[in-house]
């Protein structure tokens, strides 16, 4: 092999306790080169529709990209995929950190996990080397606790290790994984998945080295090193390593689309005591990284003060600091650290969790539920104390926790009344921290996305409205237009479709979204050099943007045969009132030209305007007609 | 004048920094502001002065105001 990869899938049947090893070719792989695109093509092909996500036949897919593992900034990453428990369509999450790269180190792209054990079990892989292990002693435990007895267990202090804290036990339905205590599968559910599956952990150490299995490694070493020292060349890459994330929160709040209270303003009276200079005097204790990347944006922190954080589970990112903050009306950061602490230990999707709290706050000042319901907590917007019981009874699934670990759509229908109202969420999944009043590409991202609400394939309208900033120069080689940011159309959609099939791309082959441009320093042409260096394959950028495509396409088959369609294409109706307040007063989104952009968007990408199916015509371009007989068209 | 950049544009200024205090002898534009910083104008999304937005044209800032510049910064 000598394209990238070893051509390795391992097959897991939980219920059955066996393993084997299946082998996939360079044609195959060319179509479906990891992550993303490979998750999506086995759950089409393998899991029957409507089956139930937390039932034992739901698919777990671990898939590492392409690149994972090379030795280049933001090449860390790896895709979770299985049928969503929190949206019942197409679920996927990636994470960077290590893990990626050391199953890739030991020789496998992906690991597919069928049924359920009979009791709590854990994986072990080292090289070839594979085996189910017991891991009854570890169910209930902290991650700390389990890593370092799987470490203990097997004698390997540097075995790498994915796994669930309770939420994922308990079936919250937006539990996450955890790998080295500080990286998260955060979204859609896929913790739970786990969890249904009796699987706590899968331990992984690799001796293998990503340099042999590629075409020609001299390049990718270059390149690595020419990133390296590019990172305080650049400011989009310099802003991740000194800011951060965190960074954004005072940018957001000047434009007046800060989502504050549950999406009801724009702007955080309280913004200042979550900026990230006050992140920095009052939480940072160090910065951390991935695999092999010189961003180095990662956070860790240390809280002895009105709370105590301890520097294990690391540090808050935006969406968690805007999520906890000003989205429940809570100004102190040292809460919102020590409630991003609390759901990294339990394994809970910070955003769907923070989101989920802040609908219950909007009930309870409504009155739709009291103190009755909420076993005494005063869920106030604002009250930081009750925030973070709340999020401890969800993990543990005790009270009103038992509810919201459902997620706010379905806690709404049991709330009834306005409740459905307040649960901003698309397709059963919370928003980001991202407000499309304000940019309204996002927005389409919301509304369209397979997964449901998600801030990552959209393109953030703002950095394509000036032809000479940075980050529009960096999307140059992808053809798109600058446009006004709140402005809908024709041209909108055809921008948001060409920057949606590239960070699928990004999350087919392994990219970290803060990585490559426009976020970022790495530019489109080194990508592609970068694709042709691992493979030795003729491939234009063309080609990559048709990956991305074909991995979209996937997705959405997968959605149109589990029974959604363009009425789960929509915004939460709270998007298209006006915001009361701030610099954006007055600025909704026009529901008429929204949706015609939608329909616009489903005119470029080839689907049906009501089923939302991809037609015969378009599956065959992209080469994968074989969904065109799934899906009878 | 006091003077905050947003996100990367402390990039920009030699002291990397996202406060600055800059003396003011008179009233300055924006666009001559930005100039005398080296700061360039298309990575401007967001002007704000004393908390309300202005455009970055035709808007003249004296000493004693707070003056912001934020970046088009997307996801994350
Ligand atoms: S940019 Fe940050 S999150 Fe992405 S791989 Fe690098 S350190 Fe990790």
């Amino acid at each position: 092999m000598s394209y990238g990869t070893r051509g390795r899938i391992l097959r897991v049947d939980l219920t059955q306790a066996s393993i084997r090893i299946e082998h996939f070719d360079e044609a195959f792989y060319r179509l479906y080169p990891g992550g993303k695109a490979l998750a999506g093509y086995l759950l089409l092909r393998e899991l029957a529709p409507g089956t139930d996500a937390l039932a034992p036949e739901n698919l777990l897919v671990i898939a590492n990209g392409l690149l994972t593992g090379a030795p280049i900034s933001a090449s860390t990453r790896f895709t979770v995929a299985a049928r969503s428990p929190l949206t019942g369509a197409y679920g996927e999450s990636e994470a960077g950190g290590f893990w990626g790269p050391e199953l890739k180190m030991a020789g496998f792209d992906a690991i597919v996990v069928s049924g359920r054990a009979a009791q709590p079990t854990y994986l072990s892989i080292r090289d070839d080397n594979i085996e189910l292990r017991d891991a009854r002693e570890l169910w209930g435990r902290e991650p700390e606790e389990v890593q370092a007895r799987i470490r203990a267990e097997l004698g390997d202090k540097q075995v790498r290790v994915l796994q669930i804290g309770i939420g994922g036990e308990n079936l919250v339905r937006y539990a996450a994984l955890t790998n080295e205590l500080r990286h998260f599968n955060g979204r859609t559910g896929m913790g739970a998945v786990m969890g249904s599956k009796n699987l706590k952990a899968i331990a992984v150490r690799g001796t293998g080295r990503y340099v042999d299995a590629v075409h020609d490694a001299k390049p990718i070493a270059a390149l690595g090193r020419t990133l390296g020292k590019r990172v305080k060349e650049h400011p989009q890459a310099w802003d991740m390593q000194v800011k951060g994330t965190p960074g954004l929160l005072t940018v957001l709040n000047a434009a007046g689309m800060l989502p504050t209270r549950n999406f009801r303003e724009g702007v955080f009276e309280g913004v200042a005591n979550l900026s990230w200079e006050t992140y920095e005097k009052d939480l940072l204790s160090a910065r951390r990284t991935c695999y092999a990347c010189a961003i180095r944006c990662k956070r860790e922190v240390k809280v002895d003060d009105r709370y105590q954080v301890g520097d294990t589970y690391g540090g808050p990112e935006y969406e968690t600091v805007e999520g906890f903050g000003g989205n429940c009306g809570v100004d102190d950061l040292q809460a919102v650290a020590k409630a991003n602490e609390l759901c990294n230990r339990y394994t809970l999707d910070t955003i769907s969790t923070s989101s989920t709290i802040a609908f219950a706050m909007e009930c309870f000042e409504h009155g739709l539920i009291g103190l009755k319901e909420t076993g005494g907590l005063d869920l106030r917007f604002g009250n930081a104390e009750a925030m973070l019981k709340a999020i401890d009874l969800i993990a543990r699934r005790v009270g009103i926790g038992d509810l919201l670990a459902q997620g706010s759509k379905r806690a709404a229908q049991v709330i009834g009344g306005d409740a459905p109202r307040f649960a901003m969420q698309v397709k059963g999944q919370e928003l980001p921290m991202h407000d499309p009043r304000g940019k309204v590409g996002v927005g389409l991202g919301y509304a369209i996305g397979e997964l449901g609400a998600d801030h990552l394939y959209a393109a953030h309208d703002t950095m394509f409205a000036n032809p000479d900033s940075v980050a529009f120069k960096g999307a140059i080689p992808l053809d798109v237009a600058a446009l006004p940011v709140r402005e809908l159309g024709g041209a909108k959609a055809r921008n948001y479709a060409i920057l949606e099939n590239w960070n699928s791309f990004g999350n087919a082959v392994g990219f970290c979204y803060f990585g490559p441009a426009p976020r970022s320093f790495i530019q489109v042409d080194e990508v592609l050099s970068l694709v042709r260096s691992a493979t030795g394959w003729d491939m234009e950028l063309a080609d990559l943007l048709r990956i991305g495509e074909r991995a979209i396409n996937l997705a959405r088959a997968f959605n149109v045969l589990n029974g959604f369609s363009r009425h789960d294409d929509v915004l939460p109706e709270r998007l298209y009132q006006p915001l009361e307040s701030g610099p954006l007063a007055g600025a909704g989104i026009s529901k008429e030209d929204f949706q015609q952009t939608i329909d616009e968007l489903y005119r470029l990408k080839g689907w049906d305007p009501q089923t939302t199916a991809p037609t015969r015509a378009r599956l065959r371009e992209l080469e994968i007609e074989w969904v065109a007989d799934l899906l009878g068209v | 004048m006091r003077l905050y950049l947003g996100s990367y544009l402390s990039w920009y200024v030699p002291q990397r920094l996202s406060r600055l205090e800059i003396p003011l002898a008179g009233p300055i534009s924006l666009m001559e502001l930005l100039a005398q910083l080296k700061l360039p104008p298309a990575e401007i999304s967001i002007a704000a002065v004393n908390g309300i937005l202005v455009p970055l044209q035709d808007t003249q800032v004296s000493d004693g105001d707070l003056v912001e510049f934020h970046p088009p910064v997307g996801g994350g």
